[in-house]
């Protein structure tokens, strides 16, 4: 096919913030997670665990709890003090209580998801009410010394259990007082150390299960304040435990990034008598393990080195699926990083702030495989920091590489870059439309002379950039019929003709843009149930390529209005089964304009060009063939072609695209170069040094 | 002398018994285990005694309705439009004679021999018998002439008669009462002018009654003469006790009783059994788990009996009775073997129960009727798609060639199930017992079944004997590299045949070359490979006569490495056998008797592969499914091991045994050298891996 000249990018300095909290929904089809920056995700289980929504955090809103209550709504407390319940369809923290007992350390719903109790700082276990609309406070319960910081409710709702340093209480929820108070460290001699309750879970059989900071799994009688069991699974301390539905099962994570699970077993083959045993542990992870959750096929753990790991329960799976394989998640399903091809710069989003480096550049060509001497060093152009408190929700540079948009909560910001020279200076450019809801994804028209923002309702609002450095609002496109998610995915066509969106009710819409004289709804794309990972418009043929979450491809004609009989062909034939199982999606799709035949996507692991003139591999075939096939004669390699080219030199991936027909960018993120700028974790002596 | 007798109805040889059921004649071949012919009565018509084969004739006579006669060839479809003779009275049976005809007996004991009711069907059946009922009846040849014998009843009382329709005598006899027990099955044969009615009596005893048939004489034929009979032996095994159903005289020995066993506290087992009698000795025993109808036949040293859904054919050999034999201590003792059996709903379709109820046993009838009416309809109009495969298996085993492969196409065309699976394996199969000893041979069906389907050897056993007799080399390749399990004997048996097969014939040979084709040039080396062809056209004598002078010349065209000793067809087949799995002990001992002159072309063919091998760096070779060095290695050893003498003594063998050793010594010195800057290189790249800190480098990637 043809050599490609790559821009191996590896100074994008991102750092995944660690998982905070995790909270199965309790119907088990969507998992919610906090980061320690204060992003909230939600991680759809039916979809491949897409990443299906992604709401930015604030500097002033930590999230230490999670919880999700009254059917879909999400809720969220922090050391802030406020209970946040999260939008999730306009994708933006929506309306903050003060839980008013100072920072909150842990928030739990009732089993029917009317009621949440929160643990705070001063002792104080509080009572709301989930009302439509919000929260509303009900009542206090005994107040004792010591911040509360984990809570269970027994699942008949009638107590709950509260852990503080060194003990945990029982609390009648009706009377509102203390009705068993016991000290988890009563047993220890000369106790020195507190004892902190970081986890705990009140079984509806009365048992107390604890994890705490000694490193021990305890059961607990509540009602004799009995020890019945204790498991000491680690040297260090257990921070988290989550118990299945069936209450057979226990998960517990560690501060030394290992997970164990506890399963209640008969004590002889088939007896009635059972009893908790430690039957499994997993290191997944590096950090502190500070988040678990038991789905009912799956452990989940979430670490500090901002891994979320599902580690599926073989014995409760049924068939082999997707479901069936551990997975493990460290970066995020969409796109940090935009790129301006004609310019060669690459722009970087961080939490906080953007970054734009100018490429290298060589003037020698070489082999397959050759490093090439560069000529020129890549640039780091500017840093340019978001004022306030928001985190950032989206970015853009502008093909030309003139313009460079973002977007926190609140606010949309645009620049203009002049570079002259050597110097690189921003301009922001005045008066930017207000807008209400944030822009969830900015995309700039290939000729730069509009700018796309994505907007909650399925409307697309679009500018016009002016020169020197001007921006007008144009129109807002519109969803025919109503649509309450926020668009999450916009590609404009080459041509400026077409424009398709993406929501969160997984519709992608195709509207006219600008330069079309009807600016009205052109189609759908007819609704699958998978969320779209990625998609693009094909410069020449018009023809819109979606990747799916679940790694499904499609091909619709946009002018037809119908899939394209390419796509038809890859449906009815099914995609090759090693492509099928990938781990990651795809989350950008580009195309080469010299061969049309040629789609280029990636995902965390592999960059594919996929020639749609090869025949489809079947399963029989080998589907990353490329290193047989550069072993091969020219003339043999002729059979063994086929349409997916995979190169998997690249990992893990955060970005590729082509800056020109045989050139192209990548930009990977070494798992070794982020874990070095994490704290150190809990050191252990490992065997042999 | 035993054809014919008994209710089955005779057939045309034991071979080919008709199964009769209530309405529908079904004719099999035991042998061969399938149906032959089927003919079904219209719907409300019954069949009322067995049929029977008249086979001077070759026709099927049988009666519905008590009174309508229908008498068929086998080439006739239907029944309906067979011949049909209504008679005045009520058949109770029809038996056939070797050279004796047919005799047809009625209710009232009237005997006619079917010419003569053919004459005149209407005419008047005399009644024999009053108020009595038949419960069994025989017909024998004796003199020429044939002898009915039946039995009646009536009021508990049993009346046995011996009628001669040729010379119109009928004598009967009363048999003598026997206190609380009742016959329940009579069997008899005739020696010396006696019969010989042997009688089961429901208290498990078996009862023998003699009656001359000399006895002519008038004056006592009007007496009702008391029959005395003897007890001739008595069911009880140690404890259990032999309920007996039907009885079978095999020999003036020997009987077979089938019935169940009931031992106390433990479940009624039912079993076969012969008995000698003469000692009184149980001789053998057969358990039939399944349950059986409680019928039993016997036709030429078969049994016929009904094992839960399936005609059961039981062979068996009475030998002369002895004391040795009767105790057990004969050498050769007569167990019955299953030798084959006939079972119409293979695979076990709940559906499908077919019940082989007694003819006498009415009460029964009603419902087996209903069974086998939706038994035919099934048969008859069932559309292909609701067969289960089972079934269509059973179905299209005999069908033309031609609808053989679209039929079993559109099976496996069927959504998938679990045991589909096995039903390839099955169609495999019966593809295979067809193409045995025949010239029909689907070739391509074959091949597309084994390349489509996850097969293994044990599935369809016979695949690839059938190959290998079929000099099929692509099957033979796709199953080597397909089958997990496949015996070393067959995988010797492969690579026998594809280093034995010549080069001019494989040339034109459709054989998968995606093995070799990246490593042998195809066009370069058609040279070499016709120069082999000529070399591998000489016998092994003449080998052996020439070797003299044959080796230098061998040596020079072996002494470039870098031609393939073998055509691609060849070392595409070989790299088959590579691939397959074995296990050493089991393959060597056949390994060994490969011939030399093959042996050496198959090491000069690992050869010149182990060379290619070393040749890149990381020894693989290029290719899907080509060879790894592992493999190589491994049947190099093993083929130097099998053959270690051989080689030795061989003289062509000598030059190729030294250029491999000095190649492996040189092998052996390089890479101790390797290990040495091993363990330099990797300190360096350690180190180098430190420094590779470099976040940005612009790199060439070749995509193709």
């Amino acid at each position: 096919m043809g050599e490609f000249e790559v821009h191996r990018v590896r100074f994008f300095g991102l750092v995944p913030a660690g998982v905070r909290c995790l909270a199965c929904h309790p119907r088990g089809s969507r998992l919610a997670l906090a980061r320690t920056d204060g992003a909230v995700e939600v991680y759809n289980f039916a979809a491949n665990y897409f990443q299906e929504k992604v709401i930015p955090g604030h500097e002033l809103r930590t999230v230490e709890s999670l919880c999700w209550a009254a059917g879909d709504r999400l809720f969220g407390a922090g050391l802030s003090g406020d209970i946040t319940e999260y939008d999730l369809s306009g994708l933006s923290a929506a309306r903050g209580v003060d839980g008013g007992g100072g920072p909150i350390w842990s928030m739990v719903a009732n089993s029917t998801g009317t009621q949440l109790a929160i643990g705070c700082e001063d002792g104080s276990v509080k009572i709301f009410q989930v009302v439509p609309g919000g929260i509303q406070f009900e009542r206090n319960l005994d107040r004792r010394k010591g911040r509360v910081l984990c809570l269970s409710w027994h699942p008949s709702d009638t107590h709950i259990v509260a852990g503080s340093i060194d003990f945990f209480r029982v609390i009648d929820v009706t009377s509102g007082q203390t009705v068993q108070r016991i000290m988890v460290n009563h047993h220890v001699e000369k106790a020195k150390r507190e004892c902190v309750v970081w986890a705990i879970s009140l079984l509806s059989s009365g048992t107390v299960v604890s994890a705490d900071s000694f490193g021990r799994v305890q059961f607990w009688d509540w009602e004799q304040g009995t020890l019945a069991e204790s498991h000491t699974v680690s040297t260090s301390a257990a921070l988290s435990l989550a118990v299945s539905e069936k209450e057979d099962s226990i998960i517990v994570g560690t501060s030394t990034g290992a997970t164990y699970q506890l399963q209640l077993l008969p004590v002889t083959l088939g007896g009635q008598e059972k009893r908790w045993v430690r039957t499994k542990p997993f290191q997944f992870h590096s950090h502190d393990v500070r988040a678990v959750a038991h789905s009912p096929t799956a452990l989940i753990s979430g670490g500090l080195d901002a891994q979320l790991v599902i580690r599926p329960l073989m014995e409760k799976i049924q068939k082999k699926s997707y479901d069936a394989a551990l997975r493990k998640f460290t970066f995020p399903h969409r796109r940090l990083v935009s790129c301006a091809r004609k310019a060669r710069l690459l722009l970087f989003q961080f939490s906080q702030y953007l970054e734009l480096w100018r490429l290298g550049s060589t003037e020698e060509t070489g082999k397959d495989g050759e490093v090439l001497p560069l000529c020129q060093m890549p640039e780091h152009l500017v840093q340019l920091k978001s004022k306030g408190p928001e985190h950032i929700y989206c970015s853009c540079v502008s093909p030309c590489g003139t313009w460079v948009g973002y977007s926190t909560a609140s606010r949309f910001h645009l620049y203009r870059v002049h570079c002259d020279g050597d110097g690189v200076s921003l301009r922001k450019v005045p008066k930017v439309p207000k807008l209400l809801p944030p822009a969830y994804q900015l995309q700039f028209s290939a000729d730069s002379d509009s700018l796309f923002v994505a907007s909650a309702r399925g409307s697309v609002h679009v500018f016009q950039l002016l020169e020197p450095g001007g921006c007008k609002h144009l129109h807002t496109l519109r969803p025919p019929s109503g649509c309450s998610e926020a668009v999450y995915l916009l590609a404009p066509s080459a041509d400026g003709h077409w424009l398709a969106a993406v929501s969160g009710d997984w519709v992608s819409a195709v509207v006219p843009s600008v330069h079309c004289p009807l600016l009205q709804h052109h189609c759908t794309v007819p609704t699958y149930n998978c969320a779209v990972s990625a998609l693009a418009i094909h410069p020449s043929t018009n023809n819109l390529v979606i990747a799916y979450s679940d790694q499904q491809l499609l091909e619709f004609s946009i002018p037809e209005k119908q899939y394209t009989s390419w796509s038809r062909a890859v449906q009815s034939r099914g995609l090759h089964r090693a492509w099928l199982e990938r781990d990651s999606p795809i989350t950008h799709i580009t195309f080469n304009p010299k061969n049309p035949s040629h789609i280029l996507l990636h995902d965390t692991y592999l960059l594919c060009v996929l020639d749609k003139s090869l025949p489809l591999p079947d399963d029989s075939t080998l589907l990353m063939n490329q290193s047989t096939l550069k072993q091969l004669p020219e003339t043999a390699r002729k059979r063994q072609l086929h349409a997916f080219k995979i190169c998997k030199k690249f990992q893990p991936l955060l970005f590729m695209d082509l800056l020109d027909e045989n050139c192209l960018v990548v930009v990977e993120r070494p798992i070794m170069d982020f874990k070095t700028q994490l704290p150190l974790p809990v050191q252990q002596k490992k065997f042999g040094t | 002398m035993r054809r014919g007798q008994r209710n089955q109805g005779s057939a045309r040889g034991p071979d080919h018994p008709t199964v009769p059921r209530c309405d529908t004649v079904l004719r099999t071949a035991i042998s061969d285990q399938k149906p032959l012919g089927c003919w079904s009565l219209k719907h409300g018509q019954i069949l009322t005694c067995p049929v029977v084969c008249n086979f001077e004739t070759h026709e099927y006579i049988a009666v519905h309705d008590d009174k309508v006669l229908r008498i068929w060839k086998s080439e006739d479809i239907s029944l309906d439009k067979a011949f049909k003779a209504t008679l005045s009275a009520d058949v109770y049976r029809i038996h056939s004679l070797p050279h004796g005809g047919l005799l047809v007996l009625f209710r009232g004991g009237g005997v006619r021999t079917l010419d003569e009711l053919l004459e005149a069907p209407q005419q008047e059946i005399e009644n024999v018998i009053s108020g009595e009922a038949i419960r069994w009846s025989g017909a024998f040849m004796e003199d020429q002439q044939p002898v009915l014998i039946f039995t009646t009843e009536k009021d508990e009382d049993f009346f046995v008669y011996v009628q001669k329709p040729k010379l119109n005598s009928l004598h009967k006899y009363k048999l003598e009462q026997q206190e609380s027990a009742k016959p329940l099955c009579f069997t008899a044969h005739i020696t010396n002018q006696t019969v010989t009615l042997l009688c089961l009596y429901s208290n498990d005893s078996v009862y023998q009654i003699l009656i001359p048939l000399q006895q002519d004489t008038e004056e006592e034929e009007e007496e009702k003469e008391i029959l005395s009979k003897s007890l001739l032996l008595n069911f009880s095994i140690s404890q259990a006790v032999l309920k007996g159903t039907s009885l079978v005289a095999l020999d003036k020995d020997h009987i077979a009783v089938l019935g169940s066993l009931n031992a106390p506290k433990k479940q009624p087992k039912e079993c076969l059994t012969i008995w000698n009698t003469k000692f009184q000795t149980l001789q053998t025993s057969k358990e039939l788990p399944l349950g059986t109808s409680g019928q039993l036949w016997c036709y030429e040293e078969k049994f016929f009996l009904i094992h839960g859904k399936v005609l059961t054919v039981i062979m068996y050999k009475c030998e002369t009775s002895s004391l040795a034999a009767a105790v057990g201590k004969l050498k050769c003792s007569q167990t019955p073997d299953v030798s084959s059996f006939m079972n119409w709903n293979t695979l076990e379709d709940e559906e499908l129960v077919v019940s082989f109820q007694s003819q006498e046993s009415v009460g029964l009838k009603a419902e087996s009727r209903m069974n086998l009416r939706s038994k035919k309809s099934i048969d008859a109009e069932l559309p292909f798609d609701s067969l289960s495969p089972g079934q269509v298996l059973a179905r299209f085993k005999d069908a033309p060639n031609y609808l053989l492969e679209t039929k079993f196409r559109r099976l496996m065309a069927r959504a998938p199930t679990p045991d589909l699976q096995a039903t390839v394996g099955g169609v495999v199969n019966v593809l295979t017992d067809r193409c045995k000893n025949s010239k029909y041979y689907p070739q391509d069906f074959l091949q597309e079944i084994v390349e489509t389907w996850d097969l293994s050897y044990s599935l369809c056993p016979d695949l690839m004997a059938v190959g290998l007799e079929k000099k099929d080399m692509h099957l033979l390749q796709t199953c080597l590299e397909r089958f997990p399990d496949i015996p070393e004997e067959i995988t010797y048996a492969c690579l026998k045949a594809f280093l034995s097969i010549s080069e001019a014939h494989l040339e034109n040979t459709d054989v998968n070359l995606d093995s070799v084709i990246c490593y042998i040039d195809v066009e370069s080396d058609k040279k070499e490979v016709k120069t082999e062809i000529v070399e591998n056209g000489f016998s092994a004598q003449m080998d052996q006569d020439m070797c003299g002078t044959k080796i230098p010349k061998e040596s020079q065209s072996w002494s470039d490495d870098e031609s393939c000793p073998v055509g691609p067809q060849k070392a595409a087949l070989l790299n088959a056998v590579l691939h397959s799995a074995y296990t050493e002990t089991f393959l060597l001992p056949h390994l060994k008797n490969l011939p030399a002159q093959e042996a050496v072309l198959f090491l000069r063919y690992l050869y010149y592969l182990y060379v290619k091998c070393s040749g890149k760096v990381n020894t693989t070779l290029p290719g899907i499914r080509s060879p790894t060095i592992n493999q190589i290695m491994d049947w190099m050893c093993l083929l130097l091991d099998a053959h270690f003498t051989v080689m030795v003594m061989l003289p062509e063998a000598k030059e190729l045994l030294s250029n491999l050793h000095r190649f492996v010594r040189a092998q052996v010195r390089f890479y101790s050298e390797l290990n040495k800057i091993e363990g330099s290189l990797r300190e360096l790249q350690r180190l180098n891996h430190l420094r590779e800190s470099h976040t940005y480098s612009i790199e060439v990637l070749e995509i193709i």
